[in-house]
């Protein structure tokens, strides 16, 4: 029995990688996530340029969930580039997650992620947060030109973030497949959301509203998952609200190739990865499995 | 030690601390609840301690995330625990200048208390406190803790100038023996606080180094605690915005050790190896940055 694994180009010692946004802003919460049992990481989105974010509060929890309005701040490609190499010296499988406000610039970060070493990149057109910019996710024509535009320029595959806030999420998938891209992730976040305060009669976050993430969520990203591989062939990363092996099992039966794991470590810290990917063994031992890619798909047969 | 035995190291530190730990793991809610101030207590020319109506059961080094509605939500240390939380705030840029214009019965949104590494007292029978500036208000918990268990305690609060000398009264009332250092001589021993300690560890012998202040103080009083075999436990800060462990941009290099979550306090083995530790931080954006840029 093995959990070994592959996606695309990349050979993995399990089938659960870092969802982007966790952690992924240096490279060294990311190397402690790979030692903590991750077999692949993804990086908060990159853009062309530093971009400061949302102001706090950003984050938060409340009882069945996250969320937040970070506003993809991350410290551009240019100083970022030290971080990918450092992954890449110890040869860890990673994923450079890129956003920008055209497909040039987004081509242009996955360009330059490309020699600094990723192995991967992930198009992220579906961050809700971010007012004033084309919401390439939801719609297909503006997705297909962001492909094509990125895949032109790079030899590494590219895999695109779905966002689930869109009306039919299997003709975005179909369209993305049509474009050229390599697989998908799905799914971002879900909403937005608000909370309010009521002793200061407030949204409790500074930008009003959020992306809800974890287990709130889990049963939106599972059956998003589960359209998308009827629809399309491609590889998926399937992501939202996975806390634990049965969480993971169920998505990779929903379709999923790879587990993405991000606010579970707000429930149970970074050495979930170890958990989940110790009692997935352990149950398809139980349950005479020879490979963990047998899971793939299987609830649609 | 090996990159890969450090790595596995704050993993398994990691889910020690876990264990070990008695703070809830599995918090049901961890945003911002507004809670009135009670009482604000003016502590020098640019600092006030807010008295909230929330009780708290917090640890040494704990710190709670403020939200001023409107303006920005920021980490401050625990100064007093108990039925009424309390934050000594420093007037310093948007979020604290805010806070200082408000007034009792004003709101602010509270959630915490974090960090599961904290000050730790095991064993320990005669120790030595170095605050500097207004990182002495971070030490004020541990010390009452301290008296508490009984332990000996010399201080030294130091600043560059006597106007920002702070909690010295509530030191000695604790039991404290204080020394107070200023860098231009306007009260106490002129100096930096780190000459003051060196000449402590010269004449005792301590358990332990507690300190929290500017990084590059806290750099040095490292130096000072490997040189004379004293451990040292330091409070960090860095830039926080989930202050639960998931955002990344309060780690450390190389090891990815969290400030809000796997800190702020960290001990003598794990402050020696910490990349640029005194000289660079990280701002908003994740971007590596100089602390004298910063300030
Ligand atoms: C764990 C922790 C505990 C803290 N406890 C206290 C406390 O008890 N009392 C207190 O007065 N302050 C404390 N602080 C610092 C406090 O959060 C800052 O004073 C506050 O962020 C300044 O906010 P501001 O909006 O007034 O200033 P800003 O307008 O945000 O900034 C003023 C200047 O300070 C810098 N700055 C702001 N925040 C940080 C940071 N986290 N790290 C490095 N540089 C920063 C900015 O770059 C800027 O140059 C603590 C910080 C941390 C991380
Ligand atoms: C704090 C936080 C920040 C995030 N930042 C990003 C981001 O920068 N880019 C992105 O594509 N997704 C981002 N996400 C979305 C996650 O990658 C993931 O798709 C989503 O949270 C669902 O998975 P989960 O329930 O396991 O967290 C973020 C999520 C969280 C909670
Ligand atoms: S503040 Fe988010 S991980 Fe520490």
């Amino acid at each position: 029995m093995t959990i070994k694994t592959s996606f695309l180009n990349m050979n993995l010692k399990n089938p659960l990688v870092l969802s982007a946004g966790i952690l992924g802003v240096s490279a060294s919460t990311m190397i402690r996530a790979y030692n903590c049992g991750a077999a692949a990481v993804t990086t908060k989105s990159i853009s062309i340029t530093p971009r400061q974010g949302h102001k706090n509060p950003t984050v938060i929890a409340y009882e069945k969930g996250l969320m937040n309005a970070v506003g993809l701040s991350n410290p551009g490609i240019g100083a970022f580039t030290e971080e990918i190499k450092k992954i890449r010296q110890k040869n860890i499988p990673l994923i450079l997650n890129t956003i920008g406000k055209t497909p040039q610039e987004m081509a242009q970060v996955a360009k330059k992620g490309e020699q600094a070493g990723a192995g991967i990149i992930e198009l992220n057109p579906s961050c809700p947060n971010v007012t004033h910019e084309k919401p390439y996710a939801s719609d297909p024509k503006l997705l297909k030109e962001l492909i094509t535009t990125v895949k032109k320029r790079i030899k590494i595959p590219v895999i695109v973030k779905l966002s689930p806030n869109v009306e039919n999420i299997k003709e975005i998938a179909k369209s993305a497949e049509q474009a050229g891209a390599d697989g998908i992730t799905a799914i971002n976040t879900v909403g937005p959301g608000m909370l309010i305060d009521i002793a200061a009669k407030k949204p409790v976050l500074d930008f009003k509203t959020g992306g809800i993430s974890g287990p709130a969520i889990r049963p939106i990203a599972v059956r998003c998952v589960y359209d998308i591989y009827e629809t399309v062939k491609i590889p998926i990363i399937g992501t939202g609200g996975i806390t634990s092996a049965n969480d993971a099992i169920e998505m990779m039966m929903a379709g999923a190739t790879l587990a993405g794991i991000g606010s579970a470590i707000y429930y149970h810290d970074i050495s979930i990865f170890k958990k989940i990917a110790e009692d997935m063994e352990k149950w398809l031992k139980q349950n005479n499995y020879k490979s963990v890619e047998e899971l793939i798909g299987a609830a649609h047969v | 030690m090996c990159e890969k035995k450090k790595q596995q190291h704050s993993c398994v530190l990691e889910r020690k601390r876990n264990t070990l730990n008695d703070q809830p793991f599995r918090r049901l809610k961890d945003y911002p609840v507004g809670v009135k101030i009670t009482d604000i207590i003016t502590e020098t020319h640019d600092t006030k301690t807010f008295i909230l109506d929330k009780p708290i059961d917090a640890k040494p080094g704990q710190f709670v995330m403020v939200w001023i509605p409107r303006i920005d939500e920021k980490p401050f240390t625990i100064t007093k625990s108990g039925k009424h939380l309390a934050i000594t705030v420093k007037k310093k840029g948007k979020a604290t200048s805010a806070m200082h214009s408000m007034k009792k019965g004003d709101i602010l949104g509270i959630r915490g208390p974090y960090g599961n590494g904290t000050f730790d007292l095991e064993k320990k029978k005669k120790i030595i406190l170095a605050g500097g500036g207004y990182g002495t208000l971070g030490l004020a918990l541990l010390l009452e803790e301290a008296t508490k268990k009984n332990i000996k305690v010399d201080a030294i609060i130091g600043a560059d100038t006597q106007k920002n000398i702070i909690f010295t009264d509530r030191f000695k009332k604790l039991g404290a023996r204080v020394t107070i250092t200023t860098d231009d001589g306007t009260e106490g021993k002129k100096g930096f606080a780190t000459e003051a300690l060196e000449e402590k560890l010269n004449a005792r012998k301590y358990d332990a180094i507690y300190t929290c202040g500017p990084e590059i103080m806290m750099r040095y009083v490292l130096k000072l605690g490997m040189k004379y075999g004293v451990e040292v436990q330091a409070s960090l800060e860095r830039w926080m915005k989930c202050g639960f462990g998931i955002c990344g941009g309060c780690a450390l290099d190389p090891s990815g050790l969290r400030v809000c979550k796997d800190g702020p306090v960290f001990k003598t083995d794990i402050l020696k190896d910490i990349e640029g530790f005194g000289a660079t931080t990280r701002d908003k954006s994740g971007a590596k940055v100089q602390w004298k840029d910063m300030n």
